[in-house]
């Protein structure tokens, strides 16, 4: 005998959404799905491999740097105002060392060895990476006693900014190639697929099992949701903002390195104008972990979302621009996007609270 | 005592006498430009700066951000502070939304050079006259260099003349100017231009910009690759070899501007650049101000930098005499991963 009141799963999922989205968020989200399905069918060559690999490459840098952001934004700490200016001193850094003299690794006349390439990326690449953990590590613990984030990173935005001026005197740094990060900057060891996707997607991994199933994770959220109740649970904000704060500051400074190894070269302007529609690298992460759907206001989110946001960002842009449109239509069209994305989440998330 | 007093008196007339009569003789100069941690923009106020030392004026910079709003509070307190220099030299960051404040620093009777970007209708009345780069003439340049590789191409038997452009921002004023001259230099020849898009400026715009281009054009074919300037090609290049182009055989690549990365061209990556020297266009700023407060007035209205073509074969012998009468070589005059 067969069950006929059973819904079928499809049923189900259609059920569910009707249950737990009103229909003003239904109505928005499905013209967004039938005019994007639209879009992405009618684009010619955008359903193509190369160009899903160009969206998910577009959107890696600008995506790594969000998903560090977002580990502060969950844990109730706001945004790193000074991103772009971590970027920069770890690019001057970086590309001041990978400049140093490769011989003194062994190396003779001519092209340097392997070994000796290695060694000058393994030095430069840990020097930056110490130096973006005391950045974050200095704005973590600034928050953490009490500081305003907007003031506290504003006003280390203009200290790393002036370090890295002052450093490189205002110039470009260059090195030559053959040099130890050009594997990171273009290389690619999984077939055609470009390792700093790789790292993107690898990172993103990280990232979201770390928020899901470590201990520590779950404290982000918790310090995020209720600072009170974390702190009762003995899971201080100024250990957590210091964390979260190291966290994004290593992946500004990663981010750093692999553009540095895509241009052999550096200069304190690069994440200030070369990033984005709006030119602005720290406006772009920030937007991107909008568009993720996370809580300005913490303990809610997840790096998940955000690197679908820059994915999603990219992907607006790229369709545009196989569709002819020039920067100020795409401008315009992904600050669309950012509100669009803001006013469906606000609405998904009182929606949800008023059926909790 | 009374003697002491006199002798000390003097000594003291003598000295403020001295200061006055110094104040007097230096003359002094007001530059509004960009920031000095723009690259070009900080090659160009080193270049000032010397030459302004060199020739004995005194100069002041006011770097702003970018920014016409803050460039116009700037002019406002130089205005407000009442005590106005012998020549203003005007670099808007907007021509158009600057120009109640070139008309403010014009009222003043003190004259203006403008610089870096072409006058246009409205500020030609303020300003007695103009010193920096041409757009057209370095856009043609390429275009001619193109053409030349072009010609190479078909006579060694090659086919596929298919051009990408990699521009400026389309509303970027030096965008028309760019793409009209650069498609004046190549018209009557092989090349045909199959896309062009604008990211943005700098490397990784570039980048962006070219991926995104190649997926929309790989199908026909890229043959040849025209940045409107070196840092933009730079990422375009980067772009291309990560499709699976090999610069030099599959794709030719042309730019401007030489402020991208030298080894490209050496490689055989980049088959050529212009020469655009910030720091030359810092010291024909100060010529232009010697020779107008000399004459009264100046021999040319319009005074560009020069664009000589750069490539790898003459790139090591391509220089400069600069108007501090040194002459500088190329990894000097161009910025980027050039040396500047």
């Amino acid at each position: 005998m067969t069950d006929v009141t059973a819904p079928t799963d499809d049923l189900k999922f259609v059920q569910r959404i009707r249950r737990d989205y009103s229909p003003l968020v239904i109505a928005m989200v499905g013209l967004f799905v039938v005019i994007f399905v639209a879009g992405a069918v009618f684009t010619d060559d955008f359903l193509t491999w190369f160009n899903i690999k160009t969206i998910i490459r577009d959107a890696a840098l600008v995506g790594i740097m969000a998903i560090g952001l977002t580990f502060v934004t969950l844990s109730g700490n706001f945004f790193l105002l000074s991103m772009k200016e971590i970027a920069a001193l770890s690019i001057i850094c970086f590309a001041t060392l990978m400049g140093a003299d490769w011989n003194q690794w062994g190396a003779g006349e001519g092209d340097p060895t392997t070994s000796a390439l290695v060694m000058t990326f393994s030095v430069a690449f840990l020097a930056t990476m110490i130096i973006a953990t005391i950045a974050g590590a200095a704005q973590g613990a600034l928050i953490g006693l009490g500081g305003n984030p907007i003031v506290v990173t504003l006003g280390a935005a203009g200290l790393f900014f002036g370090i890295g001026s002052w450093w490189s005197d205002n110039l470009v740094v260059s090195y030559r190639r053959p040099h130890g990060a050009e594997w990171l900057g273009t290389g690619s060891f999984i077939g055609d697929i470009p390792n700093i996707t790789v790292a993107f997607i690898i990172i993103a991994v990280v990232a979201e099992l770390t928020l899901r199933y470590t201990t520590f994770g779950r404290q982000v959220y918790l310090v995020g949701a209720n600072r009170a109740a974390g702190r009762a649970t003995g899971h201080e904000n100024f250990g957590m903002a210091i964390k979260c704060c190291i966290i994004a500051s290593v992946c500004a400074a990663f981010v750093a390195v692999a553009f540095s190894g895509q241009v052999s070269s550096a200069h304190v302007n690069y994440f200030s104008s070369e990033f984005g529609s709006s030119g602005d690298m720290t406006i772009m992460v920030i937007a991107i972990v909008m568009v993720g759907g996370n809580s300005i206001m913490g303990g809610y989110g997840s790096t998940l979302r955000t690197s679908l946001g820059a994915i999603f960002i990219s992907t607006v842009d790229n369709m545009m621009v196989l569709n002819g449109f020039n920067s100020g239509a795409r401008v315009l069209a992904v600050g669309l996007m950012i509100v669009f994305s803001i006013i469906v989440f606000a609405l998904v998330r009182r929606g949800s609270r008023a059926v909790e | 005592m009374t003697t002491l007093k006199k002798a000390l008196r003097i000594v003291a007339i003598a000295g403020v006498a001295s200061v006055v009569s110094t104040t007097a003789i230096a003359q002094s100069i007001v530059s509004f430009n960009g920031p000095a941690g723009e690259a070009y923009i900080g090659r160009f106020i080193k270049g000032i700066k010397e030459t302004a030392a060199l020739k004995g004026y005194d100069i002041k910079v006011f770097e702003n951000q970018f920014n016409q709003a803050e460039q116009d509070q700037q002019v406002q307190q130089v205005l407000a502070a009442g005590v106005l220099p012998d020549v203003f030299i005007w670099w808007p960051s907007d021509a158009v939304a600057g120009l109640g404040s070139l008309r403010a620093l014009a009222k003043t009777g003190v004259p203006v050079l403008k610089i870096n970007q072409l006058p246009n209708e409205q500020d030609k009345q303020y300003i007695f006259g103009y010193a920096g780069p041409d757009d057209r003439l370095r856009a043609r340049n390429a275009g001619y260099m193109m053409r030349e590789a072009a010609a190479a191409k078909k006579a060694a038997g090659g086919d596929g003349f298919n051009v990408l452009v990699l521009s400026y921002p389309h509303s970027y004023g030096g965008y028309g100017l760019s793409i009209n001259a650069f498609k004046e230099a190549i018209a009557g020849s092989d090349l045909n231009i199959i896309g062009d898009v604008d990211e943005g400026f700098g490397q990784a715009n570039g980048y962006k910009g070219a991926a995104k281009a190649i997926a929309a054009h790989r199908d026909e074919g890229i043959h040849f690759v025209y940045g409107m300037d070196d840092a933009i090609l730079t990422g375009g290049i980067k772009a291309l070899e990560e499709a699976g182009y090999k610069m030099g055989d599959d794709v030719v690549a042309v730019g401007t501007v030489c402020n991208g990365d030298k080894q490209l061209i050496e490689e055989g990556k980049q088959f050529g650049t212009t020469l655009q020297s910030p720091l030359h266009e810092g010291q024909l700023a100060i010529k232009m101000v010697e020779e107008y407060l000399k004459t009264g007035e100046l021999e040319n209205y319009i005074n560009f930098t020069p664009n000589p073509a750069v490539t790898a074969t003459n790139m090591e012998t391509v220089a400069l005499r600069g108007f501090d009468g040194k002459l500088y070589g190329i990894d000097e005059l161009c910025s980027g991963a050039w040396g500047g």
